[in-house]
């Protein structure tokens, strides 16, 4: 099978995941009661009305009296075409709200991936290089402490530092400045250092063990009897090779963290992101918001994950596209 | 050709590791040269030192990083005084390798083609097309089929004994004076191996290069060798002209060796005994304590001195040194089974009494 037809394949296949994933949100869905409805019995109760025809009412109002399969269908044409419903809680639609969230979410998920992706490999590398001095065990204390602790609490340690004691960055969040600005670089820096430490640890020590193994490789002696330099063996021979199983653990840790770290983070330094806007959603019981942010984040973790099938084969040729 | 000077002259080459149970000495004061146009073969068994020493001629042992000393002088320059960056002009470009296992000397995630490119163009300010034409060309004088298609492929597409051919190719990318091969055969079954000896023969020839060839395999000697180092625990046991050892082997090493082979009746039981413990090597010969004509003399001070027993072949036995008996452990037959009568005989001749 040709690398046209193993892309095409796998593309296909995340269509089927994503298809899988909005069918299971549906049923729950149509599986729980609806607070509107409920809403609107209890107060045709309070009024003197009669709840179930004002619940009826309701529920014909939103389609809900349709049989399951017509609002299915309903329900994943309005998916694929971006409508996700209106939010309750902040009164617009909820890709509208999404929009919003994720503007301010890029702004540091950007520099914090390309760090992570950049520094991981290069300090793994190198600390494999300089295997068991002390740089070696430098990098793999830091490695060790930004894995083991919170982030949510190492933010909070570092807004009381800087924020608190030092004052040299804002405790609020401010929406107002410009993206490209150096008030917004200071405002961000903290939160992007705190995730940063959160996922380059096992990028770290992923890139330091398996590139260990290649730098003994026989190909290495092979590389430095054609007179290849050392940096030039590095970059060449070692990295390319520890790129195939990094690239496995960087795609996990990274949505991981996009995911799940980004919403505390975000609570913690008050970023109006999609961490927040989950966040808010859940606590306002905003069922549309909410399955719109778990939508988001899951063709996230979808395209993630067809971006490492497609990374993978590239980057080790060995890898058949065969039966796949 | 040079003249008088050889191609490749190692002298008192000792290479030691530091490791956590000491100095671990590899290989130990040894000399060999190498000549245009011929091969010689380093002979042994495993974990001799062959290998750290042809890999400390231009130091790339890999790891733990092994300390070379001695001189190693080669076109009239001494290799070991020179900086790593002439060091790496020199590599892959007059003194190419190739190695015992073809499957795990390439780099999986680069075609083959890339990897040559990447020798050639390492040494020389070539484009990428002319890389690529040099690089088809010397597969296919190598016997790649199809050398132009195959230049795309990955090493995981070829067989063992195309890889070999495909690191030869990348090994002649410089037109290289030497060839260190360390085992280049060991690894393939033996009709490749009789093809791969095949072709380094004919290109020693169009090349005109020295080949320094490390094995194990006696037959594989018998093949290729112009001279033979016989060396035994980081020590040279003897050395000579190929016919000369084959039919007159004097070390009690050699011998046995040679027994190892079935042509000479060998039964495939090896010779008794392991290697002495490199940090800690014995007194007098570092084969005494396997050898079965072992004496007193034989275990106290160094390394006997090499004693010349017939033109180019020279021995380190104390029997064959002043005050030693050739007699002793020449008093077999030896050669093939069916074998000529040269061999006690021809060894006594050979001895002068008083050498030192």
């Amino acid at each position: 099978m040709g690398f046209g037809r193993y892309v095409t394949a796998r593309v296909l296949w995340a269509a089927v995941v994503s298809l899988i994933i909005v069918t299971v949100t549906f049923l729950l869905l149509a599986a729980a009661p609806n607070p509107a409805v409920q809403r609107a019995a209890t107060q045709a109760a309070l009024q003197g009305g009669d709840p179930a025809a004002a619940a009826e009412r309701v529920r014909e109002l939103r389609g809900l009296n349709q049989p399951l399969h017509v609002r299915y269908l309903d329900y994943i044409q309005s998916v694929y075409t971006l409508d996700w419903g209106w939010s309750q809680s902040r009164s617009q639609p909820v890709m509208e709200a999404v929009t919003q969230a994720l503007y301010y979410t890029v702004q540091y998920s950007v520099p914090w991936t390309i760090l992570t992706i950049i520094l991981g490999p290069l300090v793994g590398v190198y600390s494999a290089a300089n295997m068991y001095s002390w740089k070696d065990h430098a990098a793999t204390a830091f490695a060790f402490f930004g894995y083991a602790i919170p982030n949510f609490f190492f933010g909070i340690i570092l807004l009381l530092v800087f924020g608190v004691w030092l004052e040299v960055i804002p405790i609020v969040y401010d929406t107002g400045v410009p993206v490209f600005s150096v008030e917004n670089a200071i405002q961000l820096a903290v939160p992007v250092f705190v995730l940063v430490t959160g996922s380059i640890g096992a990028v770290m020590r992923v890139s330091r063990n398996e590139s260990a193994e290649f730098q003994n490789a026989d190909f290495m002696k092979t590389a430095k009897a054609k007179g290849v330099s050392p940096l030039r063996a590095y970059a060449y021979h070692v990295m390319r090779p520890t790129l195939v199983p990094l690239s496995t653990t960087l795609v996990g840790q990274l949505l991981a963290l996009f995911i799940g770290s980004s919403l505390l983070v975000e609570v913690v330094f008050g970023i109006p992101g999609l961490g927040r806007l989950t966040y808010e959603a859940l606590l306002a019981q905003d069922t549309n918001l909410v399955l719109g942010t778990t939508l988001f984040f899951t063709f996230v973790a979808v395209i993630g994950n067809l971006l490492e099938d497609i990374v993978f084969t590239v980057l080790d040729p060995r890898i058949s596209y065969d039966d796949r | 050709m040079s003249s008088d000077q050889p191609l490749l002259e190692v002298e008192d080459l000792t290479t030691t590791f530091s490791t956590d149970d000491g100095t671990l000495t590899a290989v130990d004061g040894v000399d060999f040269s190498v000549d245009t146009g011929e091969t010689v073969c380093i002979v042994g068994e495993s974990g001799s030192g062959k290998t750290v020493a042809t890999e400390s001629i231009t130091k790339i042992i890999k790891t733990p990083p092994g300390h070379v000393e001695g001189s190693v002088r080669y076109e009239g320059r001494d290799l070991l005084s020179l900086p790593e960056p002439k060091l790496r002009e020199i590599r892959g470009n007059e003194i190419a390798h190739i190695f015992q296992n073809p499957q795990e000397a390439m780099n999986h995630c680069y075609t083959v083609g890339w990897q040559i490119a990447e020798a050639l163009q390492i040494h020389q300010d070539v484009s990428d097309e002319a890389a690529r034409a040099k690089a088809v060309d010397l597969l296919d004088r190598v016997g790649i089929a199809n050398a132009s298609s195959r230049f795309d492929d990955y090493p995981h597409e070829f067989s063992g004994g195309q890889k070999q051919r495909v690191m030869i190719a990348m090994a002649l990318v410089g037109d290289p004076d030497l060839l260190i091969a360390d085992e280049p055969t060991t690894a393939l079954d033996v009709t490749v191996q009789a093809q791969i000896l095949k072709l380094l023969d004919e290109l020693q020839d169009e090349f005109d290069m020295g080949i320094l060839f490390v094995t194990h395999d006696l037959g594989v000697v018998a093949q290729i060798a112009d001279r033979i180092v016989v060396m035994y625990a980081g020590k040279v046991m003897e050395r000579g002209g190929v016919l000369d050892i084959f039919d007159n082997p004097a070390h009690p090493y050699t011998q046995q060796l040679l027994e190892c082979l079935p042509e000479f009746g060998g039964t495939g039981g090896g010779i008794p005994g392991t290697l002495p413990d490199p940090h800690d090597p014995p007194d007098g010969c570092r084969f005494a304590p396997r050898c079965e004509y072992a004496e007193e003399a034989c275990r106290t001070g160094g390394q006997p001195e090499e004693i010349e027993v017939a033109p180019g072949q020279r021995v380190s036995c104390v029997h064959y040194g002043p005050g030693g008996s050739p007699s002793v452990v020449r008093s077999e037959e030896f050669g093939p089974a069916n074998g000529d009568e040269t061999g006690p005989t021809g060894g006594e001749s050979g001895v002068g009494p008083a050498d030192d």
